[in-house]
């Protein structure tokens, strides 16, 4: 993968947020909560981002903010990709009425449209903590998942070492894991990183709206604070920016990485030349659509 | 024809199941939505004014699938009974108000991305690997990362607070009468000129990626080399044997983005305080307007579930392999 411009950039991107979320407290100028400027100072050497209305340095919100807000993501993505693969590998397997009722189930949940759905269950769950809101964009979000896995799962499923594997009399869930998964690890990949960007803009979005815990700590609530103080009315343009900026930068690094699995795994979309002996190294086996 | 009866069939199901997620998440959820919502009216009311006051905003004391039947009975209707925060309206009226907003922000936007994403990701695959497809292709999955939400507030606070180019919000000057008249009409257009122009951005990165893809996949398909073999001329091979083929995909997507876009206007709504869908959603929310809530949800699955038909219908109509299925 080094050798693809692109996922080196992402990787490094996305490697510097995981360790500024790690050592957060060791890096930040100064603690989250603490006052530590006169209110809605702008950008300086002493206060790098400026500071809130409450006199909080806003570099320090920011760099404490990316440990709820990656943690988030990475959960909620989890939760995606793990119901998605679990219900569209056993319904591209076992297929029949199986396969009928979790399609359909599959389908409802990509038909209903998922942000207001959150609101709602976010506005009756009243004030989600982080994890509350990873779980609800979770189980609202596997539908393309599922649905991308049952697809490749039908097409390898018709492969002769799949049928040579049931006819030595091989458990279904043997199959499943050791004949099934590893083939498709490029397509769980690209749906873990997809939906860990989906995960952390829209944890972003519901904290903003006011629905989230407004005590936790993420690039989202320092949005909705920067809101709620009329930060940009009164010109104070450092405190959105710098949330802003880190959401999308982290966000350009998995999608720099997901462009680049989707050229391995696609090669007719390449635009830079990969070597062809790496390219047969990631590879899944069989063809890749 | 049996395609279209069987999807026809599915999207009924999906609705039935939607109206019954939305009658069973406040009913199951931890703690009293009713009392919440009466709380400040139960400090200063006796318990009987109370229960009629209940009784008006439609919540019954009866057992569970009695309400069940009476809530279906609502939704078939069309009755969504009384907002709570926009008392005496109905949510149909709330709902009909901000309806019209919603839909210029949707289909303008919609309709701008679709244009602009398909012609540039047309133009990216023919020259693949040019410097339009360099630039353009990861350029445009870039900018899908970019939440709307940082957008829209980028743009508010370049355009609207430092430039004072545009205004800061609603959908038309407060000071004006709507009418029909060109100083309504113009004070409408500028104050959608942020909100759609945020809105398009989010989308057309999409609609780029999905073109690109789908007509790279077509131009190494045999017919374009055998066009190419009759000396066609490049503009009607790139146009009339590849765009409008790799059309398909990136229709489909428009019709069914039209659907999610009805949510994603919602964030674009609320920042610019745009009285659309949306907003009215935000408000609900945090009045604990469940009546509105719940109607909100009910008509934005709808949308979403329209719009889907459509495509299926689109793509039968376009692709004509579809019809003998």
């Amino acid at each position: 993968m080094t050798s693809n411009r692109k996922a080196l950039v992402g990787l490094v991107v996305v490697g510097f947020f995981i360790l500024v979320a790690l050592f957060a407290p060791f890096v930040a100028p100064a603690g989250p909560n603490q006052r530590v400027a006169r209110p809605h100072e702008p950008p300086s050497a002493e206060h790098v981002l400026g500071s809130t209305r409450m006199g909080r340095d806003v570099l320090s919100q920011t760099i404490h903010g990316t440990r709820t807000s990656l943690m988030v993501g990475f959960v909620a993505g989890l939760v995606v990709t793990v119901v998605g693969v679990a219900v569209g590998v056993t319904s591209g397997y076992f297929g029949g009425r199986v396969d009928e009722a979790l399609n359909l189930l599959t389908n409802v949940v990509l038909v209903i449209p998922n942000l207001p759905l959150m609101l709602v269950l976010a506005a009756f769950v009243g004030e989600a903590g982080p994890l509350t809101i990873a779980t609800i964009i979770g189980l609202t979000a596997w539908g393309w998942g599922a649905r991308v896995t049952r697809a490749q799962t039908l097409s390898l499923r018709q492969r002769d070492y799949i049928l040579a594997s049931e006819l030595l009399g091989e458990p279904a869930w043997r199959i499943i894991l050791v004949e099934l998964l590893p083939n498709l690890t490029s397509i769980i990949g690209f749906n873990f990183i997809g939906s860990v960007l989906y995960a952390l803009i829209t944890e972003a979005t519901l904290e903003f709206l006011g629905l989230g815990d407004p005590l936790a700590l993420s690039w989202g609530t320092n949005l909705y604070h920067a809101q709620e103080t009329s930060a940009l009315r009164v010109g104070a343009w450092w405190e959105i920016a710098a949330p802003s900026l880190a959401l999308v930068l982290f966000g350009s690094g998995l999608s720099l990485i997901n462009f680049a699995v989707d050229e391995i795994a696609n090669p007719r979309l390449r635009t830079l030349r990969v070597p062809k002996r790496i390219l047969a190294a990631l590879r899944p086996v069989g063809p890749a659509e | 024809m049996v395609f279209l009866l069987r999807r026809l069939g599915f999207y009924v199901a999906a609705f039935l199941f939607a109206a019954t997620f939305n009658f069973l998440i406040p009913r199951l959820m931890p703690g009293n939505p009713i009392d919440t919502m009466f709380a400040q009216a139960g400090t200063a009311l006796p318990p009987e004014s109370l229960d009629a006051l209940k009784a008006t905003f439609g919540f019954l004391d009866a057992p569970l699938p009695v309400q069940y039947l009476h809530y279906l009975g609502s939704v078939f209707t069309w009755d969504l009974g009384l907002s709570v925060k926009f008392y005496p309206l109905t949510v149909n009226q709330v709902l009909l108000r901000a309806l019209p907003w919603t839909l210029l922000l949707v289909m303008t936007s919609s309709l701008t991305a679709f244009a602009i994403g398909s012609l540039a990701g047309a133009r990216a695959a023919w020259r693949r690997g040019g410097t339009f497809d360099s630039v353009g292709a990861p350029g445009a999955l870039m900018l899908q990362a970019v939440p709307p939400l940082v957008t829209s507030l980028l743009a508010l606070s370049l355009f609207s607070i430092s430039l004072k180019w545009l205004p800061t919000g609603f959908a038309w000057d407060p000071m004006l009468d709507l009418t029909w008249s060109w100083a309504s009409v113009s004070s409408v257009l500028i104050h959608a000129v942020l909100p759609v122009a945020t809105m398009a951005l989010a989308q057309i990165g999409g609609y780029l990626v999905t073109m690109r893809n789908s007509m790279i996949n077509l131009l190494g398909e045999d017919y374009i080399t055998l066009g190419q073999a009759k000396g066609l001329s490049d503009r009607r091979l790139r146009l009339v044997y590849a765009a409008y083929n790799a059309l398909l995909p990136a229709l489909t997507s428009f019709a069914m983005s039209l659907g999610a876009v009805f949510g994603g206007s919602l964030v674009t709504e609320v920042v610019f305080n745009y009285p659309g869908l949306g907003y009215t959603l935000y408000e609900g929310i945090t009045s604990r307007d469940y009546p509105l809530i719940q109607g909100q949800l009910l008509i934005m699955t709808l949308a979403m579930l329209s719009a889907n038909f459509v495509a299926d219908t689109l793509y039968i109509l376009v692709d004509p392999r579809l019809r003998r299925a």
